[in-house]
């Protein structure tokens, strides 16, 4: 048992350095095209979340849970996609993103702590404190956009 | 004979008594309207400090400009810190002129650009709404502009190239539905104050107006409100965004306009936001400024 733990645990440390190798040999182009897709997808789990918050959508708690899980993986997978080799490559994200590296980071943390937020509060029954976390995400994500994306 | 006048002339003195107050109720305004119409103005976006518990209209917004930082005053009724001690016509004044009681002139960081096309009438109700509030000791904070732009004096040379004043006149080459959409957006909306392009003078290009401008108020770029963007999105798409704050494909605004949606755009009536659609839908298309 804690033999197979050690082993997950290996193969997991071992196989996030080998994707770490794979992605910095991707070529810039590829690197824009896959963070953009995840956050084409934040935009699919979030939507429906926004719904709900705003009381257009049914609170489905089992909906609810599943999309802010979604979200909040999605949440960790972009950031290493800004890579300055990306820098020229046509796209939406200003300079400012490797000018100020510092800030942008502190906006993708924010994300991920307001997702794991989010994922835990889903699992509860208060449905206003989701109501109010989904907003709190929303305003993590336009705040960066503020900053870091061209309109 | 002078007995028998007697009744009639005090019954017509009553009847004049009683216009009087009708028409004082009139020109009262109604606070309530007022709320209304401060939501549709968003003023509490630089009149309220941004932090969690700060008093609306107590201001303390800071507006960080090329020119300098402004920082929006205290408009709560309180007689030192607010606004307490102005008059009814100091208030219109202040919004038609862009001068305050004292006769200086304000920063045009005040859009009083925009709020000169504010009717008289919906200014009264704005006032009375304004009167209403919680009077907040809150003091203000003075602006830190760079020099040449924080000497006053030199908005009066401004104003005269930049800002012409008076209330919103219907055009009649549009429909009702887009005037009241074109008040909605330039008068009480101020849209344009941030959508526009400024020359280095800070004044807005007339000809480039809601086309967007790459440097915005705050150094960000600021899209084009005109058809030529504007098409990509059906009118379902648009009040759904103006209304709910998001893309019909689940995209976040930034913040500064997510902050309009949630205090302005999302609190108008149903069919004042139709007008607004309508009147953005009627404007000239004009590209986006080559960056």
């Amino acid at each position: 048992m804690s033999k197979s733990i050690l082993a997950t645990g290996f193969l997991f440390v071992f196989g996030a350095g080998l994707s770490m190798n794979a992605l910095a040999q991707a070529k810039p182009d590829v690197i824009v095209k896959q963070r953009q897709a995840v956050m084409t997808l934040q935009g699919k789990y979030f939507g429906p979340l926004v719904a709900v918050a705003q009381g257009k959508a049914p609170y489905n708690a089992a909906a609810v849970q599943r999309n802010a899980g979604f979200l909040d993986n999605l949440s960790r997978m972009a950031w290493d996609g800004f890579d300055p080799s990306t820098r020229n490559e046509k796209s939406r994200a200003l300079p400012a993103v490797y000018d100020n590296n510092a800030k942008f980071k502190e906006y993708t943390s924010r994300l991920e702590n307001e997702t794991s937020t989010l994922v835990t509060l889903s699992r509860g029954g208060d449905e206003a404190a989701v109501k109010a976390q989904i907003g709190a995400v929303g305003k993590v994500c336009g705040a960066c956009h503020d900053d870091f994306r061209s309109k | 004979m002078f007995l028998a006048v007697g009744p009639a002339r005090a019954g017509l003195l009553f009847c004049a008594a009683l216009l009087a107050c009708a028409l004082n109720a009139f020109a009262q305004g109604d606070a309530k309207r007022g709320a209304y119409l401060a939501q549709a103005g968003g003023c509490a976006g630089c009149h309220t400090e941004a932090k969690k518990d700060a008093v609306p209209y107590a201001g303390g917004r800071e507006l960080k400009t090329p020119f300098g930082t402004f920082y929006g005053p205290n408009i709560t009724p309180h007689a030192e810190a607010g606004i307490g001690r102005w008059s009814e016509a100091d208030f219109l004044r202040a919004l038609r002129s862009g001068v305050r009681p004292d006769g200086a002139h304000y920063f045009p960081a005040f859009p009083y650009p925009s709020f000169t096309l504010i009717t008289d009438a919906d200014a009264r109700d704005l006032w009375a709404f304004f009167r209403s509030l919680p009077a907040d000791a809150r003091n203000n904070r003075p602006h830190e502009l760079r020099a040449p732009y924080g000497w006053r004096f030199l908005v009066g040379p401004w104003k005269w190239m930049f800002f012409t004043p008076g209330p919103y006149q219907a055009d009649a080459a549009r429909s009702a539905v887009a005037n009241r959409g074109a008040y909605l957006v330039e008068a009480l909306g101020h849209c344009g104050e941030c959508h526009s392009p400024r020359n280095f003078l800070g004044g807005t290009k007339r000809e480039r107006r809601l086309a967007g401008a790459a440097e915005g108020p705050e150094g960000k770029s600021v899209p084009n409100l005109t058809p030529a963007k504007l098409k990509k999105w059906d009118d379902r798409d648009l009040k759904e965004f103006l209304s709910s704050g998001i893309t019909p494909d689940g995209d976040v605004p930034a913040e500064t306009m997510g902050e309009v949606i949630r205090n302005t755009t999302s609190q108008l009536a149903a069919e004042d936001l139709s007008a607004v659609i309508a009147y953005l839908r009627a404007l000239p298309a004009i590209p986006d400024e080559p960056r």
